[in-house]
């Protein structure tokens, strides 16, 4: 058998070279110091989007997103599928784990400095992606079409609708017309499975592009650190068999919180039904719905609303630009200001999260 | 670690090893593949809602006489009345919701748990129940009948 | 206030004492009786408007006072002649509908019966739009009315089947209105419990107004009628209830109680079900009678017709007839009926069959009913077993559609057991129960299968966890291996 798989390998390698592929992997360092597992979160987050990718086209094959089928559809696929209950449970935990990992990656990245000098484009397009994560969150959550979802997405809508000038567009544009109807899931199925994917297979590209261009990004206190005392590993095959073992681990989760707690589908959505109590939207918007809720119906002559989104928004744009305003990490200093921005964020997001759910 | 390797050792625990990683690469593609192949295997019933049943070729039915065809997971009950006609109901009793059959002698359509009665248009007649059965569309191509809901 | 009240008493005071003067010369009734000697004229003389001091002209117009014919009937003078269609009521109305007016004449009566008529059938509906069927005149006489309690009067108690069928009983007037409307009413009511006393001149027992209301009476099918289907038991109990009415009749009167908490009673007084039956489904309407004991089984059965017809074919038919038993009602009882349950058959206590099928007198009918109660009892078990299989294996998140179609077949058989019991045959009974018992074993089997399935999910979960676990920790080996190559190398 050895003989010819090594036949094959060198028939291939003979024509791509693969041997020089290898070698430049072999070059590139993994730095090995006490916060190297937060690189791990990266190629985590890569995993579960293939992962996603894969599941996400087999559910395709049997999901109709209209009114009156997609509730019905995904119940069909639930129960008369052959591991159609294993597609779809594995589709919407990988959704909320892939969501996790790509912010602990994000919050790592951060209290690294990893975003400073050579590498602003490569945080740039990495925050795109977490943007379009959470459509993807918020565009799949409608697609099963279920009372929850209706309504979680109506609310969710409407405090677009609050945004002054542009925000009546937008909230017709998302919606289809002026309310959550078979409209809008077609509008938000065609952004799940089309519009979304593509911008985002872009941005990975050019992610995974600079990342590889660039090479990992070193602590801030290597620049004090003796060459001899800068610990490294090898990306191939050291750190590569790494992470394909941690991914290996993920998945085995995945398939033990498919199984055990599969995803609940609910009841059919009712637009005329009165909406239950306890509407909440998925655990990674709740910390902005939770805020939402505490801010004062009027501030001044400002409507509270309009105000905290703006705030988020304005929130949002500040941290994208982070590489920008903090330009001592690109010196190489860590300055205690921003740190204790990140800190507050966490602790806030945490906070508001936890809030949220026990509400 | 500092023993001076045995050759022949290192030799076995390496084939085993590669034969672990190896054997557990090719059991692990299994398993995914097998759960994806099964999962792209048409299902028993094809589609999300059962719009249509075939329920056989005419000759099947004989007239002046019904015969329950599984629509989904509810009974239908397929009417040929004496002139030839097609007709199709619930087969669920508007009462109690048993099965009903149709009644040759009587020419209606009737339910044997408390003896309600439907015409052959599914009108409540006579007995306990309260509302007519719900009518289905018979469809004849050919030789073909098919059965499908009423939109 | 105080001085409109004063001018109105000056107004009344005055009026009050010409009409008392005009009175004594009125010109109509001294001519129509003295001269002309007409009907409606000498009827008028014991008319209570007459004795309350009421002219003709009151009705008719013209001027009372006024010798001359020409001079008195003169439309100058207001006179109207003889009130056609509507306008008959309208004058009526006049006083009728006006509480000021009547209480002047010290009349406690209601006021609302022209509003009432107006609104019921009799008030709606006409052959020519403007003229309805019904005016005060066509049940209160014209001339010569008195007050309801007058036996004299043509809507005294006694008298008013005969008033209602001057109409209701003529096919031919009839038919202009409402010819499917049956027209022997009079005549069944004749033979009726309360039509025989009626005869017999007691005014007590209920008269056609007494369920249909007088001037209100609305079709049977308006749900505000109080002889719609879901109203009526209500109607009959306004008597039937009330004991200190019934009490010369020596019948019970709790039969609305009993009847309200029934499954026929829920049915129709709760569930607004038109179909269940009301009192006159069993008793007859203007017929009412109590069904014969023989009839009882005919009463039922003409909804549960299965039941009596299986019934009428078992040997309990002649056994029953023997010992008058009333059929139905032996084992179900009348108005109280309740659902019935599995625990009616059986020789238990709550059991009916060994009231009579006693273990030392008759032992062949108790260990029939023993044996037909044990079967009941094991298709029950056996249907609750696979339902909570059924249940089991849906609340585990699996398929059970197939399941839950083979249950439908058990619970059919089910609710064919009930009716197959009523021909106390205990073959027949086991060919129903066979079926039930082969459907809940198919519903049995699927959903053992799906529960299976849930099972196998975790052991499949449990397999490929194994394989991902071995291939993780031989790939940890692995790592550690070429890393120890890499250190050894260096």
């Amino acid at each position: 058998m050895k003989p010819t798989l090594k036949k094959i390998y060198d028939w291939v390698d003979e024509r791509l070279e693969l041997q020089d592929l290898i070698k430049f992997m072999a070059k590139k360092y993994v730095p090995v110091h006490s916060h190297s597992i937060w690189y791990y979160f990266g190629g985590v987050s890569l995993f579960l989007f293939t992962i996603q990718v894969v599941t996400g086209i087999l559910l395709l094959m049997y999901y109709k997103g209209s009114e009156e089928l997609a509730f019905e559809s995904i119940q069909f696929i639930m129960s008369k599928v052959a591991f159609g209950w294993l597609i779809r449970s594995l589709h919407s935990w990988t959704a909320n784990l892939f969501i996790l990992t790509a912010m602990i990656h994000m919050f790592s990245v951060f209290f690294e400095k990893a975003y400073r000098k050579p590498r602003e484009l490569t945080w740039l397009t990495g925050m795109l992606m977490l943007f379009l994560l959470l459509g993807f969150g918020f565009t799949g959550y409608l697609l099963p079409w279920n009372e929850l979802a209706f309504f979680a997405t109506k609310v969710g809508t409407e405090i677009t609708g609050v945004v002054p000038i542009v925000g009546k567009p937008i909230l017709q544009f998302m919606r289809g017309g002026d309310d959550v109807t078979g409209a809008t899931l077609s509008r938000l199925f065609g952004f799940h499975v089309a519009v979304l994917p593509g911008i985002f297979t872009l941005l990975l590209g050019a992610h995974l592009l600079f990342v590889n261009r660039q090479g990992m990004s070193e602590p801030l206190h290597y620049a004090e650190t003796p060459e001899k005392d800068r610990k490294t590993m090898p990306f191939f095959p050291n750190f590569l068999l790494r992470d394909l073992l941690f991914w290996l681990i993920v998945l085995n989760v995945l398939a033990i919180l498919a199984v055990f707690f599969p995803w609940e589908l609910g009841t059919k959505a009712d637009p005329f039904a009165s909406a239950p109590a306890g509407i909440k939207p998925e655990w990674y918007f709740l910390f902005m719905f939770q805020t939402l809720k505490y801010i004062p119906a009027q501030i001044w002559f400002i409507d509270g609303e309009v105000l905290g989104v703006l705030a988020f928004g304005a929130a949002g744009f500040l941290w994208l630009m982070v590489p920008f305003w903090d330009r001592q990490s690109s010196a190489g200093e860590s300055k205690r200001f921003v740190n204790y921005i990140g800190l507050f964020v966490v602790m806030y997001i945490i906070l508001f999260t936890i809030i949220g759910w026990l509400a | 670690m500092s023993d001076i390797p045995d050759p022949h050792v290192q030799q076995d625990k390496r084939d085993f090893l590669k034969f672990a990683l190896f054997g557990g690469l090719f059991a692990w593609l299994a398993a995914v593949i097998f759960p994806v192949l099964s999962y792209l295997k048409p299902p028993k019933q094809a589609e999300v809602i059962v719009n249509s049943v075939k329920a056989g070729k005419i000759a099947d039915f004989a007239n002046d006489s019904g015969s329950i065809i599984k629509f989904g997971n509810k009974p239908v009950i397929l009417i040929r009345n004496p002139q030839g006609e097609f007709k199709a109901f619930s087969a669920v009793c508007t009462h109690l919701e048993c099965t009903v059959q149709y009644k040759k002698d009587l020419g209606m359509i009737w339910c044997a748990c408390h003896n309600g009665k439907y015409d052959l248009n599914g009108r409540n007649v006579s007995g306990p129940p309260p509302r007519p059965l719900d009518e289905f569309r018979v469809t004849v191509q050919g030789e073909e009948v098919s059965i499908s809901k009423k939109s | 206030m105080r001085q409109k009240y004063f001018v109105f008493k000056c107004v009344a005071a005055s009026f009050l004492f010409f009409s008392g003067i005009l009175i004594a010369g009125d010109q109509c009734i001294t001519c129509h009786t003295t001269v002309v000697g007409d009907k409606p004229s000498e009827q008028f003389q014991h008319d209570i408007h007459s004795k309350k001091g009421i002219s003709c002209a009151d009705c008719h117009g013209g001027n009372r006072n006024m010798e001359e014919m020409e001079a008195a009937m003169n439309p100058k003078e207001g006179y109207k002649g003889v009130p056609k269609g509507d306008a008959i009521s309208q004058t009526c109305a006049t006083c009728h509908a006006d509480p000021e007016r009547m209480k002047k004449y010290g009349s406690t009566l209601p006021t609302n019966q022209w509003t009432n008529l107006q609104t019921s059938a009799h008030g709606k509906l006409s052959t020519n739009g403007k003229e309805h069927i019904a005016q005060c005149i066509t049940c209160h006489n014209a001339h010569g009315i008195v007050p309801v309690k007058d036996p004299a009067s043509p809507v005294y108690p006694l008298n008013v089947v005969k008033t209602c069928t001057k109409c209701h009983a003529s096919a031919t007037f009839m038919r202009t209105y409402n010819p499917s409307l049956p027209i022997d009413q009079g005549e069944k009511y004749r033979t009726s419990v309360h039509g025989m006393l009626n005869a017999k001149g007691d005014p007590k027992p209920a008269v056609c107004s007494s369920c249909h209301g007088s001037h209100d009476i609305r079709t049977s099918k308006d749900a505000k009628s109080s002889v719609y289907a879901v109203n009526l038991p209500g109607t009959c109990s306004k008597c039937h209830s009330n004991a200190q009415y019934m009490k010369d009749y020596k019948i019970p009167t709790n039969q609305y109680e009993k009847y309200a908490k029934s499954v026929h009673g829920t049915a129709l007084l709760q569930k607004h079900d038109v179909g269940a039956p009301s009192c006159n489904s069993c008793h007859g309407n203007h017929g009412a009678t109590p069904p014969g004991v023989e009839s009882v089984s005919k009463v039922c059965g003409t909804c549960h017709a299965l039941n009596a017809d299986l019934f009428s074919s078992s040997p309990h038919k002649k056994a029953f007839d023997e010992r008058k038993l009333p059929e139905c009602e032996t084992c179900h009882s009348n108005h109280g009926i309740v659902a019935a349950t599995d625990s009616l058959i059986g020789v238990t206590a709550q059991a009916v069959c060994s009231r009579c099928h006693h273990e030392n007198d008759n032992p062949k009918g108790f260990a029939a009913a023993k044996a037909m109660r044990l079967m009941v009892d094991s298709l029950s078990l056996s249907g609750s077993v696979a339902t909570a299989l059924v249940n089991d294996a849906e609340q585990k998140g699996m398929e059970v559609t197939e399941a839950k179609f083979k249950l439908r077949d058990a619970r059919q058989a089910h609710l064919e057991m009930r009716t197959m019991v009523h021909a106390f045959n205990e073959a027949k009974f086991r060919e129903v129960i066979d079926k039930g018992m082969a459907a809940t074993a198919l519903a049995k089997g699927e959903a053992q299968g799906a529960v299976d399935e849930y099972y196998f999910r975790r052991i499949g979960l449990g397999v490929s966890t194994l394989i991902m676990s071995l291939l993780a920790i031989a790939l940890f080996i692995y790592i550690k291996r070429i890393e120890k190559k890499q250190a050894e190398q260096r």
